[in-house]
């Protein structure tokens, strides 16, 4: 039965692997890989000594470190708190609406973002300057970027994404909670002391997973919200990789880029491998 | 459980083989059942949705070919036409109105289209393209496709004229009256509702198509680039009237005489807002205006309209001047070597190009269809009598026809007539982008993305984000970033063409 993800592998994973040569290249589609004209380095040396690098870089990481220290432990505590709601009807009809978000695609999300903030007219804004308060340019300022875009992220994931921890922790041993009941163990207690541990394994497991995917930060969500004004903050990786490699036809440095972030992820999730391990727990590989 | 896995194997396989089969199969000429050469185009859409079939049969009728369109809307032509080219998946016909993109060039440069320049005078309309425009159109010397014929310069400005009459100005003549009027605009509640609500300027998300390169015109900012007696090659953000005009977007952004959002806002909704009657100065395109009229319907009818393309900074005749949108070419009708395979096939849709020139199919991609779209009167003048219908079944052709210019039927409605003559009068006043048939590399390979680095920086200027300094820092760094070796290549290319002379 693993043969059809085999063979998704091969096919979408392993074999486009092979078009990574054109990174040396001067690649034009007309000449095909085999007569296009080696270069070497030269798109890696433009891309360590552009300034746009170090902008891309730290933008990617620091985008990528408040995902996970701020979004990555959301679904864990909504899935504590749903398990402990007890009326069925209640927390089917929660979860329903946490899920609705994950539906919509990020044009949706973001064009009621931009409803709600805009300048002129924004509900925002409105409600802002209605008590007193001057308008908050929320879209054209870079300090407002990383909270609208880490919020948007929840907003549109959270739900979704307590799936897994809510599974896991429907398998925790019910004699579990009995035992630490007869010890004297309040809610809270059991949550702490029961549930986290016995989901522990899942949580690494997602965590890795999610350092896995560091650079794929979501290159519709972020090309959406930029803009001249706020590009020095929300420039990444992969907004970079389009506009240089799609809409200016730069197809080798383009998949420069794009090797050096894969480059990254797999350095990242070989360090978390580790650190899990030295933790006592299963890593991924 | 193996023959589960042999059948789950075959699907797969087998759906691997029908994603190849169409990936290969698209794009072939060839004659239809009933014997009509199939033309296959993959063009730019400009409007909402493409066209319907009723004009398309007649323009098929008449140029007997099957025409097989493929259409790529406007905001995402860039990306679309380099995965095209990178894909080799084109048609018979292409339409490149992004001649300044890297991965076009090079395509163009490379010899994946066929040069036509040599085949031109055998097609009569074909002949009368100008030898100015083949220029223009050509790179290093070739041309690759038959040239769109626009415009030369066709923006301005454009003022709701029952507010002015209301605020009690008069038509501005200066970039200080014009000011005046985004004041009272704002200020001076122009539409009568009693609340503040409306502001002078509306704009949109764009330097160029926008308010901004047009008021630059106005303080004498070089379109793109400017080249000295000496052959000294500069760019035109370093222009002392580039500041200039930045400087009046700040004040009418600090002021509030434009809408706060013009950063973020996208032309529709610019043209809606503005035929909402939330601002009452429009800067683009002069024929814009009827669009913009016809949007007011039902919700603004009170809405009169008054184009303007003489103002100046200094208020002297002599200091007029509106940019030209790439010289007056709208890009290539370009004919790539893979679909059309030899000389006859190139014949037979240059025919068709040549047929698309004629009167007869201009008048159908323009006007649409006599008595169903539009009436004729004695002096050849058209009106559109249903717009809904000519939007749906039209409009969406405009955009392809290969020439605009020099027809003998003229639209009849007074907005058209008045923008119409204003853009003829621009031509006189038009600067043009010297460097637009000069070659790069670097600007080839970079250009767009070092612009970025000053679209980025004017943004922030004109919202109070970056003061002088910081602006020279940003031509600073598209100086060292690539900037020095565009202008050193331009000056040199200047040089050959000189020396040819």
């Amino acid at each position: 039965m693993i043969l059809p993800g085999f063979i998704y592998f091969v096919i979408f994973k392993y074999f486009p692997m092979g078009g990574l040569i054109i990174s040396f290249q001067d690649y034009q589609p007309y000449l095909g890989i085999r007569d296009s004209p080696w270069v070497g380095f030269k798109h890696f040396v433009r891309l360590f000594t552009e300034p746009t690098f170090a902008m891309l870089l730290s933008n990617t990481l620091i985008l990528f470190a408040l995902e996970l220290v701020i979004f990555f432990p959301i679904p864990i505590i909504l899935a504590l708190m749903m398990n402990e709601v007890r009326h069925r009807l209640f927390r089917n009809s929660i979860q329903t609406i946490v899920y609705i978000p994950h539906f919509m695609s990020w044009v949706i999300i973001v064009s009621i973002t931009y409803v709600f903030l805009s300048v002129d007219g924004g509900v925002v804004n409105e409600i802002i300057a209605a008590f007193g308060g001057s308008k908050i340019s929320f879209l054209t300022s870079p300090e407002w970027l990383r909270p609208m875009y880490i919020l948007q992220i929840i907003w549109k994931e959270a739900g979704w994404s307590t799936i897994i921890y809510l599974a896991a922790i429907t398998v925790v041993d019910t004699q579990l909670y009995e035992a630490a009941e007869m010890d004297g163990a309040s809610r809270l207690r059991k949550m702490w002391h029961v549930t986290l541990p016995a989901i522990r394994p899942v949580i690494i497991t997602l965590l890795i997973l999610k350092i896995g995917n560091t650079l794929e930060l979501g290159f519709e969500h972020m090309y959406l919200l930029l803009n001249s004004l706020n590009r020095e903050v929300g420039e990444i990786f992969d907004t970079y990789i389009f506009t240089a490699g799609l809409k200016n036809g730069q197809l080798s440095f383009s998949t420069t880029v794009g090797l050096f972030k894969g480059l990254v992820g797999l350095i990242l999730v070989m360090f978390a491998n580790r650190l899990a391990k030295k933790l006592g727990e299963d890593g991924v590989y | 459980m193996r023959y589960r896995t042999a059948k789950l194997l075959a699907l797969t396989l087998s759906g691997a083989l029908l994603l190849s089969a169409c990936a290969g199969g698209s794009g072939d000429s060839g004659t239809n059942a009933d014997g009509k050469t199939t033309i296959s185009w993959l063009n730019i859409m400009h409007t909402a949705s493409p066209p319907t079939d009723t004009v398309l049969n007649k323009i098929e009728e008449i140029t007997d070919v099957d025409i097989q369109f493929s259409w790529i809307p406007d905001a995402s032509k860039e990306e679309r036409l380099n995965t095209s080219l990178a894909s080799g998946s084109l048609a018979d016909i292409v339409s490149l109105t992004i001649l300044e993109n890297s991965s076009v060039r090079n395509a163009l440069k490379a010899g994946v289209f066929w040069e036509v320049g040599p085949y031109l005078d055998e097609f009569p309309n074909l002949k009368g393209i100008s030898q100015d425009m083949r220029n223009s159109a050509s790179i290093e010397g070739k041309l690759y496709g038959i040239p769109m014929q626009k415009q030369v310069a066709r923006n301005g400005v454009i003022i709701r004229k029952d507010w002015l009459d209301k605020v009690g100005l008069p038509v501005p003549k200066t970039t200080a009256e014009l000011m005046e009027v985004a004041k009272a605009f704002t200020e001076q509640d122009p539409d009568g509702n009693g609340v503040k609500d409306t502001t002078g300027f509306i704009d949109r998300s764009d330097l160029v198509f926008g308010a901004f390169k047009t008021l630059g015109s106005y303080f004498g900012t070089p379109s793109g680039w400017a080249i000295s007696e000496d052959g000294k090659v500069t760019p035109e953000f370093e222009s002392e009237s580039y500041i200039q005009a930045m400087d009046y977007m700040k004040e009418l952004y600090t002021n509030g005489y434009i809408n706060q959002d013009f950063a973020v806002t996208a032309k529709k909704d610019q043209q809606e807002g503005f035929a909402q009657g939330k601002a009452g100065i429009y800067v683009g395109a002069l024929f814009d205006s009827k669009g913009l009229f016809n949007l007011a319907q039902g919700v603004q009818d009170d809405m009169e309209l008054v184009m303007v393309n003489d103002i100046t900074s200094t208020g002297n005749e002599s200091d007029r001047a509106i940019w030209s949108t790439s010289n007056g070419v709208g890009g290539l009708l370009a004919f790539p070597k893979s679909e059309v395979k030899d000389e006859a096939e190139l014949k037979r849709i240059l025919k068709f190009m040549d047929d698309l020139m004629s009167e007869e199919v201009f008048t159908l991609m323009t006007y649409g269809i006599k008595d169903v779209h539009y009436s004729l009167d004695e002096n050849n003048g058209a009106t559109i009598i249903n717009t809904k219908l000519w939007e749906q079944e039209v409009q969406p052709f405009s955009s392809s026809r290969p020439n605009e210019n020099g027809y003998a039927i003229v639209d009849a409605d007074p907005l058209r007539i008045e923008s119409t003559r204003l853009i003829e009068e621009n031509t006189t006043f038009a600067v043009l982008n010297p460097v637009y048939s000069l070659e790069s590399p670097t600007f080839s390979e970079q250009g767009s993305e070092l612009q970025k680095i000053i679209t980025d920086a004017t943004y922030k200027y004109i919202l109070g984000k970056l003061d002088r300094a910081g602006f020279q820092n940003a031509i600073d760094t598209w100086r060292k970033s690539g900037g020095d070796k565009i202008i050193t290549e331009y000056e040199a290319a200047h040089q050959t063409v000189l020396n040819n002379k």
